[in-house]
C-alpha cells in the first residue's frame, strides 16, 4: 500500500479482499459486453443493410470501437483502484481511503457514527465478501468499504459499533 | 389499532384558556387551541365560501335572467344556503374531530404528540435532542393571538413536533419549560410549575432602512439590471416592442425576492440568554428561533460584491434542526444575521463561539472576512498554483484557532466558514490528478445538511495532511472535553474551576499564527499523530457554553441578565477577555 509521506507513525492500512478484484473484473466484463453489444447495433445494421446511409460508416465502427477502449482502461485500472482501497482503525477514528486519479481519503471518529451498514450483494454473496458503510449526521459523509470478507465485515461493524457507544458524542 | 392511553385528566381541557400545567402534574395532557383549526384551514375555508359563493351569485343572475329556475325564488336559496351551511359543518367537524384527537404532553424527558383519527400517530421526542425550538407567527394566527412551537431534532428533514397553534404566552411558556428541562435545570422544588423564561439580552437590532438597502444591493437588483439591458436590446434589435410585456414575470419575480427579503429580514433581533441565541423577524408572519449552546454545527460569513460598498455581511449556520431547504422560509430559518456591519458580524460570533481559541480574535475573524494572503496566521493555496484559481488564490485558505477552523475563500462573493473542532462529523481530502501536479489538495468538512459548505481549496499538499491529521486529532480531543449536552446542567466546582483555571487565552501570543503554520504543525507529526498537538490542549475549554460566566450565576439567582460573550481587540484583550479567571 502506498503511503503518504505525511502519514503518522504506526498507521497501518488494512488492503481490501483480493476477491473483490474479481468480483470488480466480474462486474466489469458484464458490464463491457452489454456496452459493446449497445454500441454495436447500429454496425450491425449498417453491415445488414437495414439501414442504408446513415449513420456514416466510420461512426457504425468508431462507436463500438471507442467502447472498446474505454472499457479496456477502465479493465487495466482496476487492479489499482481496487489496490488503493484501504481503511485504517486508530484509536478514536477510522480512515479511509480510495481512488487512483482522484484520491480521497475520509476519516470518521467513532463518536459521530450514527450507524453502520453491512451489504452483501448476489455477486458479493458467491465471493464471500461484503461492503460496509459509515453513516453519521451528515449525509455527505460517504465512506464506505467494498470488499471485505463477510467475517472481518462483521467483526468491523460490532467493533465500530461499540466504539462508538463508547465515544459517543451528540451532534 | 393502538388506542391512546388515557390519563385520568382526560376531559378535554379548554387548553385555550389554561395555560400548560407542566411544573406539577407532568403527565396532564393538553391540546392546540380550539380556533387553531380554523386558523390552519382557513385558506380551505375561503376557497369553499368563494366557489359556493360565485356559484350561488351567477345562479341567482340566471334565475333572475333567463327565469328558467324550476324551484320557486325562495326554494332556491334555501337550498343554496343549505348546502353552504351543510358543507362548511362537515368541514368543521373534520377539524374539531381532528383538534380533539390532537393532544400534546411534556413530561421531564419527552415531548409527546398524539395525533390521528383513523391512522393515529403518536410521536415522542426526547428533550435533551433539541436543536432548536422555533415559535412561528403567521398573519392570521398574530391576529388571533396564536403561534405555533416547532421542536427541532436532528433528523433535518420535518419539525419532530409542531403545535400549531398555542396562544402566544402558552408557547412560551412551553418554550422555556422545554428549555429548562433539556437544559437540565434543576427546578425549585418549592413551585416546581414555576419555570421563568431565561432572561436574554438584546445584542444586534437590524434598522428596517438597512434590510431594505441590502435588498436594493442584493443579487436580485442586478439580475432585475440585466434583464432590462437584455429585454431593451432585444426589442430595439428585432424591433418589436411587443417583448416589453415579458418585463412582467420579471417584475413579479423581483418584487417576490424583495418582499420575501423585507418580510423575513424585517425587525430583526438577535439575543443572547443561558438558552442559547434568540433571534426574532418577520414583517407579516414572525418567528422566534432560539438555538441552544453548541447547536451550531457551522457558520459562514458571505459578502457579495454590492455590499462591499456599505460593508455589509450575511452569516448563515447549518443547524442540525433546520436542514437544508430551498424555500424561503428554510433560507431565512438558517440565517443567523440577514444583513450585519462587520462589528455585529463578530458579536454574532462571539454569541455561536465564545471562546474564539485564540488572543487575537477581532484580528483573525476580520483577515477571514476581508484579508488575504497569509496575514493573522492563515494559510493560502501557494503560489505556484495560483493558474488553478487566478483570482482567489491569495484569498483561499485556512486558520486553526483553539476552537475552531476558519476557511477564507472568494474574491466576489467573500465567504468565511467557521467551523468549531467538537462539531466536525467526518473530513475528508481529495486530489485530482491536476491537483497532484501542482501539489496541492482539497479538503472537505462534512457538517449536517444546510446551507454551509465548510471546504478548504488548493492547499499545499503537505499542510493539507498536517491539517487533516491535526484536525481529526483536535475534534477528538474537543469531543473528549465537550460541554454537556444538557448545558445547564449543575456541574460538579471542580471541574468548572479546573476548566477555568486551564483555560488561558493570554499565553502563546503569536498562537493564532503558529497554530497554523507548517513548520510548526510538522514538528509535532513527529512525536505522534494521534496525539494534540500540546498548544491546543489548554485551550479547548470543556466549560464553554455561551454565557459561561453566567451559568453558575444563574443558579442561584435566576433573574440575572446573561453576560455577552464579546470579542475584544488584542490590544486589551489581556483583562476583558480573561475576566472568567
Amino acid at each position: 500500500m502506498r503511503r503518504e509521506p505525511i502519514d503518522p507513525s504506526g498507521l497501518e492500512w488494512s488492503r481490501v479482499s483480493p476477491k473483490y478484484l474479481r468480483v470488480r473484473l466480474l462486474g466489469w466484463l458484464i458490464g463491457s459486453l452489454v456496452w459493446l453489444v449497445i454500441a454495436g447495433v447500429p454496425l450491425v445494421l449498417r453491415l445488414t443493410g437495414v439501414w442504408d446511409s446513415f449513420p456514416p460508416l466510420w461512426i457504425a465502427w468508431g462507436l463500438p470501437g471507442l467502447v472498446l477502449v474505454i472499457s479496456i482502461w477502465r479493465g487495466v485500472l482496476l487492479p489499482r483502484q481496487v489496490a488503493a482501497i484501504g481503511y485504517a482503525e486508530r484509536d478514536d477514528d477510522l480512515l479511509v481511503r480510495q481512488g487512483v486519479f482522484f484520491q480521497r481519503t475520509m476519516v470518521v471518529p467513532y463518536g459521530r457514527m450514527q450507524y453502520v451498514d453491512v451489504a452483501v450483494g448476489p455477486l458479493e454473496r458467491a465471493f464471500g465478501i461484503c461492503t460496509l458503510k459509515l453513516h453519521t449526521a451528515s449525509p455527505a459523509t460517504n465512506a464506505f468499504i467494498p470488499g471485505l470478507p463477510t467475517d472481518e465485515g462483521t467483526r468491523l461493524r460490532e467493533q465500530l459499533s461499540a466504539r462508538g457507544e463508547a465515544r459517543l458524542a451528540g451532534l | 389499532m393502538t388506542t391512546a392511553p388515557e390519563p385520568p385528566g382526560d376531559v378535554p381541557l379548554p387548553t385555550g384558556s389554561t395555560s400548560p400545567d407542566v411544573g406539577g402534574a407532568t403527565d396532564v395532557w393538553h391540546r392546540v387551541h380550539f380556533i387553531s383549526p380554523l386558523v390552519r384551514g382557513w385558506i380551505a375555508l375561503v376557497a369553499i365560501l368563494y366557489f359556493v359563493g360565485r356559484d350561488w351569485f351567477e345562479g341567482l343572475f340566471a334565475t333572475e335572467t333567463r327565469g328558467r329556475n324550476p324551484l320557486p325564488e325562495g326554494v332556491g336559496l334555501l337550498v343554496a344556503v343549505g348546502i353552504l351551511v351543510g358543507v362548511v359543518v362537515v368541514i368543521a367537524a373534520i377539524f374539531l374531530v381532528s383538534w380533539y384527537f390532537t393532544r400534546y404532553q411534556v413530561t421531564a424527558e419527552h415531548v409527546r404528540v398524539h395525533s390521528g383519527v383513523v391512522f393515529r400517530q403518536q410521536r415522542q421526542a426526547r428533550l435533551d435532542r433539541v436543536q432548536a425550538i422555533d415559535i412561528v407567527q403567521p398573519f392570521l394566527a398574530r391576529i388571533f393571538g396564536l403561534a405555533e412551537l416547532k421542536f427541532e431534532v436532528a433528523d433535518a428533514g420535518e419539525s419532530a413536533v409542531r403545535l400549531a397553534f398555542l396562544k402566544l404566552d402558552d408557547a412560551r411558556k412551553l418554550r422555556a419549560t422545554i428549555l429548562a428541562r433539556a437544559a437540565g435545570v434543576v427546578p425549585d422544588p418549592e413551585h416546581p410549575e414555576e419555570i421563568v423564561e431565561a432572561p436574554e439580552r438584546e445584542v444586534v437590532a437590524i434598522p428596517p432602512a438597512r434590510v431594505i438597502g441590502a435588498a436594493v444591493l442584493s443579487g436580485t437588483t442586478i439580475a432585475l439590471v440585466v434583464a432590462v439591458v437584455v429585454v431593451i436590446t432585444l426589442g430595439i434589435v428585432f424591433e418589436t416592442p411587443i417583448i416589453a410585456t415579458s418585463f412582467i414575470p420579471i417584475l413579479i419575480g423581483v418584487v417576490g425576492a424583495y418582499w420575501s427579503a423585507l418580510n423575513t429580514g424585517y425587525n430583526f433581533r438577535a439575543a443572547t440568554s443561558p438558552d442559547g441565541i434568540r433571534v426574532r423577524y418577520g414583517l407579516l408572519d414572525t418567528r422566534a428561533q432560539t438555538v441552544p449552546p453548541g447547536r451550531v454545527q457551522a457558520l459562514s460569513i458571505i459578502q457579495s460584491p454590492l455590499w462591499r460598498l456599505k460593508g455589509w455581511y450575511r452569516v448563515t449556520v447549518n443547524v442540525a434542526g433546520y436542514g437544508l431547504s430551498a424555500s424561503t422560509e428554510g433560507q431565512a430559518r438558517a440565517t443567523l444575521l440577514p444583513v450585519g456591519t462587520r462589528d455585529e458580524v463578530l458579536q454574532i460570533l462571539a454569541l455561536v463561539l465564545p471562546d474564539p481559541g485564540t488572543p487575537r480574535p477581532v484580528e483573525v475573524f476580520t483577515a477571514g472576512m476581508t484579508g488575504r494572503d497569509g496575514v493573522e496566521g492563515f494559510v493560502t493555496t501557494p503560489r505556484r498554483a495560483r493558474w488553478l484559481a487566478p483570482l482567489a488564490w491569495r484569498r483561499n485558505g485556512f486558520a486553526v484557532t483553539g476552537t475552531a477552523v476558519l476557511m477564507r475563500s472568494g474574491v466576489l462573493w467573500r465567504q468565511l466558514v467557521v467551523v468549531p473542532h467538537e462539531r466536525t462529523q467526518s473530513l475528508s481530502i481529495e486530489q485530482g490528478p491536476v491537483d497532484r501536479r501542482f501539489h496541492v489538495s482539497n479538503l472537505q468538512f462534512q457538517t449536517t445538511p444546510g446551507p454551509v459548505n465548510p471546504r478548504v481549496l488548493l492547499a499545499d499538499t503537505a499542510t493539507a495532511w498536517e491539517l487533516f491529521h491535526g484536525q481529526a486529532a483536535r475534534a477528538a480531543e474537543a469531543r473528549r472535553h465537550g460541554g454537556p449536552e444538557q448545558w445547564m446542567k449543575p456541574v460538579p466546582r471542580g471541574s468548572a474551576v479546573a476548566g477555568a483555571t486551564s483555560r488561558s487565552i493570554g499565553d502563546g501570543p503569536a498562537d493564532g499564527a503558529a497554530s497554523a503554520s507548517p513548520q510548526h504543525l510538522t514538528a509535532e507529526e513527529d512525536e505522534s499523530s494521534n496525539e494534540v498537538p500540546s498548544e491546543f490542549v489548554h485551550e479547548v475549554d470543556p466549560t464553554v457554553v455561551p454565557g459561561p460566566g453566567a451559568r453558575l450565576e444563574d443558579e442561584l439567582e435566576p433573574e440575572v441578565m446573561p453576560d455577552v460573550p464579546r470579542y475584544v481587540p488584542a490590544t486589551t484583550s489581556e483583562d476583558a477577555a480573561d475576566g472568567h479567571r
